[in-house]
């Protein structure tokens, strides 16, 4: 029987999508969801031989034990650092966007681009300037000796025994460096709906500056922090070398361990079991996050 | 906004710029400098000899050439599946496009390390050697994501009445498609393809899993740290930041609302 | 960068920015075209690079060319017509055996036709069949090996390796961020120099000297015998006395000041006294560490002929003598002193203990002895929790 030309039209909107979905789907099925799925078996293994690539499947849970007892501390304090960068990338990039935003007028894509301007250099260049900067002979502990701050920030356990490079300082200064962009590009968008003049009516209002921050201007720049924050921390949490350049053997992040677990020790099972660990935790701050909003407010050009 | 409000909103974005631009001046200062020996991270004086033979480090030279053109293949790959799949989720409702928009968004927010422990997973289990070809797999992987939903961003704020105007004139829907939408996308697939390359040529822990003896220039640049940093690491660089910079100028807009 | 400007505005900057980033890309090739120097490159990749021989080595460790007086890669290219890619990229053994080890797993061969690994490295990897027999027969050079390092107890009956270097792990500091001359191990634990001591990622390096110091025997080293070594360790690691756990990267350290002193080996320290004269390499009281770094040829390697050429060249008493001068370890090779001797330039290297070992200073350095496979698992894990934190 004849369709009618409708039917027929139907029919093909329905598929083609899918068609183009496909090879895509394809790669992120192959590359990522099972390769992902295939750490768990792995996880739950244990190697045949010391040096061999085989692995036996045993149905080991104690992998995840003994791992989460081993790094546990480590996964914390990756967190830490993760956060502690985070909250200093906020600080200094909420001025920056707000000044880019309403004091920037024309030369705001300017100096917008001059934000980004720094991550097109490699990131592993600017952790190797870092430790110069921050040596022990470099320009950064020179100035604070030369202002004579040195005993305050040991005090504070900023330095440690006046040292800068090698610290957990170190460490999240590069950190911060890596994720400021990601922070101050979202917030200017955010901000980019603010009406000025919502900012002008509370100066008629007699409000200050730090009143109509929280009233105004930190509200309404929420929705660019959560993605922010999402782009930034997570990140930043599982951050290879700055740990690796910038710290010591005290500041070591659980990207490290993984590392050090399957290339150095050669245990792949307890790899992928740290691994699936930190995954855990990461999906479901993600899902969090995403489901409320969708992904239409991740900073992207 | 406050005489003094302003002063240290001032300063407070000056120390910002000043964090991120740290590294980099000390970068463009070392390209300057006359290194004594191996590591060229002390200064010495003043020269411009390093920039007489910006290629005279052979292995990094040959590691940047890699790079390019490994990130260049990862990044077309990644915009080509990546621009089916958001012309797919912006042109149709799809059931389950959401999930499928979350399971694009998962890699963006994965630490790389994860995704380098699975693919290696991967690539021995089924005994593919690491080289090249696993490398440009990984970086579109990775890419795909970024690739996908910055055209999705882009498709979604399009007018979708220009194609029909055009059908209305006459043209087959892929004809359309073809004249009309397709060239006002092109920016777009530009950006696309721009961050992509930028993503690929930087990345370090996939890299590190997944390269096998392929040498890119952040691998070059992790084992040079060990051994010496030549001047021409600093020098390159600068080059680089200097062409990007120049791009971004020409590029900065003139607000023109 | 989503930026709020017009269509019309946006396109154009894109377009711009395409135009800016496409001269990025072409330029570089450009350049490449401009401006190649002589030597050629290969690509990189893994697999056959035709009539290429490959070798990965440890960094410093031969004479580097200088303008107007080329290296031994580059004379050995000249010499034999042989395309010799000489690589420095093994920075730590341990890890260099991760990258190697799936390959040779899974019966593989390398793109490297020779590797210069430690001993209970190579020692592993002769255990594991994953090393070629050497073609000895065309290396006829390989009778000026000296006596002490014939038929050694990782490889009886000299088959699968051949010596490149052997050399001291000690102490290297500088002496006027000590202030003072260092005696002993005790020194690197000064609270004095907290946060600027630095230990190596070498196990038997550093746990070696730690137990001599400890007064141990480590020709037979014991898992007892470890603890208090381990646990000391530990407890300069957790109290901020170590800055750093290193492979070859100490040497920047040194030399930019993040270290006062600092477990290294002799060689290096010798070739960063020449940029650093304030450095020193000490030979603790209680005894340092003597090892020996092997030529090994992988399973599969496909340039045996080029790779026998090698060894044969850099056997030659001269060129031997020519690769000491610069890189100052022990030769294995024997007459290189007589050599050294004869050239009033390098004359004083004749009589470097640290390079021809006296009788003295022999009975001082002592090789760490076998571990079993389950010991060496033990032992690993315990220094992988020291140095990971």
């Amino acid at each position: 029987m004849p369709r009618s030309p409708r039917a027929e039209a139907d029919r093909r909107r329905r598929w083609w999508p899918w068609l183009l979905l496909a090879p895509g789907l394809i790669w992120l099925i192959g590359l990522y969801v099972l390769p992902l799925l295939g750490l768990v078996p792995l996880s739950l293994s244990e190697p045949v031989s010391r040096f061999g690539l085989e692995t036996v499947f045993r149905g080991r849970l104690a992998n995840y034990t003994e791992v989460l007892q081993a790094y546990g501390p480590i996964l914390v304090r990756s967190f830490g650092f993760a956060l502690i960068a985070t909250l200093l990338g906020l600080v200094l990039a909420y001025p920056l966007a707000f000044a880019i935003r309403f004091h920037g007028g024309r030369w705001q894509p300017l100096l917008v681009g001059l934000v980004v301007l720094p991550s097109l250099t490699s990131y592993l260049v600017r952790a190797i300037a870092f430790t110069s900067l921050l040596g022990d002979s470099g320009p950064v502990l020179n100035l604070v000796a030369g202002l004579g701050l040195t005993g305050w920030l040991d005090g504070l356990g900023v330095l440690r025994d006046g040292r800068l490079l090698n610290t957990p300082t170190a460490v999240i200064l590069g950190l911060t460096n890596n994720l400021l962009p990601f922070l101050v590009l979202p917030l200017v968008v955010a901000m980019e709906r603010i009406d000025p003049r919502l900012l002008e009516a509370a100066d008629d209002l007699h409000a200050g500056p730090l009143r109509s921050f929280t009233q105004v201007v930190w509200p309404l720049s929420l929705p660019g922090l959560g993605a922010g924050i999402l782009l930034s921390l997570i990140p930043a949490a599982g951050d290879v070398v700055n740990p690796k350049f910038l710290g010591g053997p005290n500041d070591r992040m659980i990207a490290n361990s993984i590392e050090n677990l399957l290339l150095v020790q050669l245990q792949a099972p307890r790899a992928a079991a740290l691994t699936l660990v930190l995954m855990a935790l990461i999906t479901a701050a993600v899902l969090l996050q995403l489901r409320g909003r969708g992904v239409d407010d991740l900073p992207l050009p | 906004m406050t005489r003094t409000g302003g002063w240290l909103l001032g300063i407070w974005s000056a120390l910002a710029y000043g964090l991120l631009y740290a590294p980099v001046a000390v970068t463009v200062l070392f390209s300057f400098n006359a290194p004594r020996g191996r590591f060229n991270l002390i200064w010495q004086g003043f020269t411009l000899e390093n920039w007489r033979h910006p290629l005279r480090d052979q292995a990094l030279t040959d590691a940047f050439l890699t790079s390019l053109g490994l990130s260049l293949a990862a990044a077309l790959l990644a915009v080509l599946l990546g621009g089916l799949m958001a012309l797919a989720l912006s042109r149709a409702r799809v059931r389950g496009g959401r999930s499928i928009e979350l399971l694009l968004a998962l890699p963006l927010t994965n630490p790389e390390i994860v995704m380098a422990t699975a693919l290696l997973n991967l690539f021995v289990g089924i005994d593919l050697p690491r080289g090249p070809l696993t490398l440009v797999l990984s970086h579109s992987l990775f890419c795909l994501s970024y690739a996908a939903l910055t055209l999705k961003a882009r498709l979604a704020g399009f007018d979708p009445t220009l194609e029909l105007a055009a059908q209305d004139l006459g043209a087959t829907p892929l004809a359309a498609f073809r004249r009309v939408t397709l060239p006002l996308l092109v920016p777009g697939l530009l950006a696309a393809t721009l961050l992509s390359f930028s993503l690929s040529f930087d990345d370090y822990v996939i890299s590190s899993f997944t390269a096998g003896e392929t040498v890119t220039l952040p691998l070059y640049l992790a084992g040079a740290f060990q051994r010496e940093i030549s001047a021409q690491i600093q020098v390159l660089s600068t080059l680089v930041l200097v062409v990007s910079a120049v791009a971004l100028l020409l590029a900065s807009p003139r607000q023109d609302r | 960068m989503s930026m709020p400007v017009s269509p019309r505005g946006r396109r154009a900057f894109l377009r711009r920015l395409a135009g800016g980033a496409a001269g990025a890309v072409v330029m570089p090739s450009l350049l490449q075209a401009c401006g190649r120097g002589p030597g050629g490159s290969a690509t990189s990749g893994g697999g056959d690079r035709g009539g290429e021989l490959v070798i990965s080595s440890f960094p410093l460790y031969i004479d580097p060319g200088q303008p107007g007086a080329p290296g031994s890669v580059e004379r050995f290219r000249k010499d034999t017509g042989i395309n010799l890619r000489y690589v420095e990229d093994v920075n730590d053994v341990r890890q260099f055996f991760a990258r190697i080890r799936p390959q040779l797993a899974a019966g593989q061969p390398l793109a490297q036709d020779l590797v210069v690994l430690t001993s209970w490295m190579a020692e592993r990897l002769i255990r594991l069949g994953w090393v070629e027999p050497l073609p000895l027969a065309e290396v006829p050079n390989a009778r000026h090996l000296i006596p002490s390092l014939r038929n050694p107890s990782w490889d009886p009956q000299q088959r699968y390796s051949l010596p490149w270097q052997t050399g001291i792990a000690g102490i290297a500091y500088n002496i006027k961020a000590t202030g003072r001359e260092l005696r002993s191990i005790d020194d690197l634990f000064d609270p004095k120099l907290k946060g600027r001591v630095s230990a190596l990622l070498e196990m038997r390096d550093t746990m070696g000297l730690l137990m001599l110091a400890d007064g141990k025997d480590i020709s037979r080293p014991t898992w007892e015998a470890a603890q208090p070594s381990f646990d000391r360790l530990e407890k300069a690691r957790r109290d901020g006395q170590i800055r750093r756990f290193t492979g070859n990267d100490y040497q920047n350290d040194l030399l930019a000041g993040n270290l006062a002193a600092c477990i290294g080996w002799s060689g290096d320290v010798a070739q960063l006294a020449l940029e650093q004269p304030d450095l020193r390499f000490l030979v603790p009281e209680s005894g340092g560490v003597l090892w020996a770094d092997l030529m090994l040829m992988p399973k599969g390697a496909r340039h045996r002929q080029e790779a026998a050429q090698w060894m044969n060249w850099v056997y030659e008493p001269v060129e031997a003598a020519r690769i000491a001068a610069a890189v100052q370890y022990i030769s294995p090779v024997e007459g290189v002193r007589e050599i050294l001797a004869k050239d009033p330039a390098t004359a004083a290297l004749a009589a470097n203990p640290l390079m021809f070992p006296d009788a003295a200073t022999r009975q001082r350095l002592h090789i760490f002895g076998p571990l079993g496979d389950q010991e060496e698992a033990r032992w690993e894990e315990r220094f992988a929790e020291i140095t990971e934190g």
